[in-house]
């Protein structure tokens, strides 16, 4: 079972790895590790999609595992016979880090991973049906799709509103797959779903540094966020909210490639497309966070006075339109109507927008919930980043140099001004909400701001290099 | 070297160690907020539990695996638990309620695909009581009491 186990994995992440091989341009070469990491990530989108397609044709049957392994077979030898790109095995290094401290972070790295790895397995294995909100609507989804034979259609039942039938199904799908790879219900199945978006996670967010900054930025951004606390510990509830996050970050990787090689290309953007089409098939935060995107795209097209950005937004559009027709398709065939959204009403939604104290109570909150977030003994992790920005510098050129760095930032600021006017204008109990969700919210955007942060923040080889004045940090560049 | 040339360089000399320190204490920072969280992973794992799903929720799934055997693998299924008080039942985030709709939101997450619905109208009801199983509907029929709070009825005239 095991083996079966691992196979539901490492199926889908070559067929994506080798999909991406396919779809990356020839003239820009990649070092395999980003490709492996980014590749893994689309083709668990893929199978949970494939999944689906399945499931409406022929049910939930043993025979989708041979299915799909016969498709990834069809796929690799399409990948052998037209493969073109180029594989590295080096990133863009900005600078030449001193091996003694390579090794210092590299070593902690390591020993980071291997610890969150074996307290992420002990506390997998002290409640293995995860969090409430993943046995009630995610765990209780995947039963209903695995058990439910050919009335598989009742996971969307509208006699329980409070599982939430309309969220997307990325999560239940893929622990389906897993079950199906292993002939049977397994807890394993749903903690290796989220074992491989967690750790995943780290695993893109490191190998996306060391490609686009340098060696030492990635580990830092990689130790930084499996020292999150809440990071691993929220991994192991069983919930969407990291699997969001790795697609965030898919997305913001593929922006700033698009933003690198915008000239040459636009399959970046097509792939930060894909990425966001496929959070939105992770939750429904992801079609806000889509909006954001687009939005952050035009406003920094616009303030650079940059004629490709409608190119830019096209290939977007492109690389989401499956994924979004797909979710649309889903919430207009099985989904019932959003428990939240079929409650509101005009009269009261306008009274929660003009109460000021509902403003300043979230004002408060978001204030308390950023300033605080990742805290451990030591201390926050925006207290740390912020005193290490501040020792380090930033990175002039980066800051003003990038038009991702404006595209990313301003979609994140306006995707949590959105979640803002949320909870103002629709949560029924505003503190119990604001006290179980925010800090998920902030959760799913984490590694996505640990990017921007290290993408635009001085790796220590620079900062030891005298030759400019940094924004912050004073002299020393 | 002369003495102009070396106090020229002096400037230079105090960046480059200014820019050391600084690094330095940055990458420092980092470590101790790294070592802190990994101290803490490290006494999770040594909290290693001698026994996979020994937990709540697992317990509560055994406890459904009698009737699952007797009732049909699909369709809507009754079910009726200890009686809510209609002041609990009123007041939002009371935890008598609370409780309450948990043990019901399990009961559906164990029985599953089946459809759980708070009645007795259907035709297989399942009863599942914390307290002492209270006398049943009339139109009811115990088919099995399994213990430890679950019973299984059956309506007696559809």
């Amino acid at each position: 079972m095991i083996v079966a186990l691992a196979l539901s994995c490492l199926v889908p992440a070559i067929t994506g790895t080798l999909l991406l091989r396919l779809w990356w341009p020839s003239r820009v070469m990649v070092p395999w590790w980003l490709l492996l990491a980014l590749g893994a990530g689309f083709g668990m989108g893929l199978a949970s999609v494939l999944l689906c397609f399945y499931v409406l044709g022929f049910g939930p049957t043993p025979a989708f595992p041979f299915f799909e392994t016969a498709l990834a077979g069809l796929v690799a030898v399409l990948a052998f016979k037209l493969n073109q790109t180029r594989l590295t095995g080096s990133g863009t290094p900005s600078g030449r880090p001193s091996s003694r401290l390579l090794l210092l972070l590299g070593l902690v790295f390591l020993l980071t991973t291997a610890a969150a790895a074996g307290a992420f397995l002990s506390i997998m294995r002290q409640q293995p049906h995860g969090g409430w909100d993943a046995w009630m609507n995610w765990g209780l989804r995947a039963r209903m799709l695995f058990r439910g034979g050919d009335a598989w259609q009742n996971a969307f039942s509208s006699t329980f509103p409070w599982s939430h039938p309309d969220y997307p199904l990325l999560v239940p799908s893929l622990v389906v797959r897993a079950w199906l790879y292993a002939g049977r219900e397994t807890l394993l199945g749903p903690a290796l779903v989220a074992m491989s978006f967690t750790f995943g996670t780290v695993y893109l967010l490191t190998a996306a540094l060391a490609t686009l900054r340098s060696t030492s930025q990635g580990l830092l951004a990689g130790i930084v966020l499996l020292s999150t606390p809440f990071f691993i510990l929220h991994g192991t509830s069983l919930y969407a909210d990291v699997p969001l996050a790795f697609f965030f970050l898919a997305t913001m990787i593929c922006l700033e490639l698009d933003a690198r090689h915008r000239t040459v290309t636009v399959r970046f953007g097509v792939l930060a497309g894909m990425a966001a089409g496929f959070a939105m098939w992770t939750k429904n935060e992801g079609i806000l966070f889509t909006l954001a995107i687009a939005a952050g795209l035009v406003f920094a097209g616009m303030t650079e006075a940059e004629t490709r950005w409608h190119r830019r937004l096209r290939a977007l559009a492109i690389g989401l339109i499956p994924m979004l027709l797909l979710v649309i398709g889903f919430k207009a065939a099985f989904a019932p109507p959003n428990d939240l959204l079929s409650t509101l009403s005009v009269d009261r939604t306008l009274g929660r927008l003009a109460d000021p104290e509902r403003y300043l109570m979230v004002l408060r909150e978001y204030a308390r919930h950023i300033s605080s977030f990742g805290a451990n003994r030591f201390g926050s992790a925006v207290w740390v980043l912020l005193a290490y920005v501040l020792l380090v510098g930033v990175s002039r050129s980066r800051l003003q140099g990038s038009s991702f760095v404006r595209a990313g930032s301003t979609a994140m600021v306006l995707l949590l001004a959105g979640h803002f006017m949320v909870f103002v204008s629709m949560a029924h109990e505003l503190p119990r909400l604001l006290d179980s969700s925010l800090d998920r919210l902030l959760l799913q955007l984490w590694p996505s701001a640990l990017f921007l942060f290290f993408l635009v923040v001085r790796a220590p080889e620079e900062a030891l290099v005298p030759a400019q004045r940094s924004l912050v940090g004073g002299t020393a560049g | 070297m002369t003495l102009p040339t070396m106090a020229s360089r002096i400037p230079v000399v105090r960046a480059r160690s200014w820019a050391v320190t600084r690094v330095v204490a940055g990458v420092l920072l980092v470590l101790l907020y790294v070592g802190a969280s990994s101290g803490r992973w490290l006494r999770r794992t040594e909290a290693w539990p001698s026994a996979a799903a020994q937990d709540e929720i697992s317990a509560y799934d055994h406890r459904f695996d009698g009737v699952k055997s007797l009732l049909p693998s699909r369709g809507v299924v009754g079910y009726v638990s200890d009686p809510l008080s209609p002041e609990a039942a009123a007041q939002p985030g009371d935890t008598t309620a609370l409780r309450h709709f948990r043990r019901y939101l399990l009961a559906q997450y164990a029985l599953a695909p089946r459809l759980l619905v708070e009645s007795t109208r259907p035709e297989f009801v399942i009863g599942n009581f914390a307290r002492d199983i209270p006398p049943s509907d009339p139109g009811l029929q115990v088919v099995r009491d399994f213990g430890n709070g679950v019973v299984l009825y059956r309506r007696l005239q559809p």
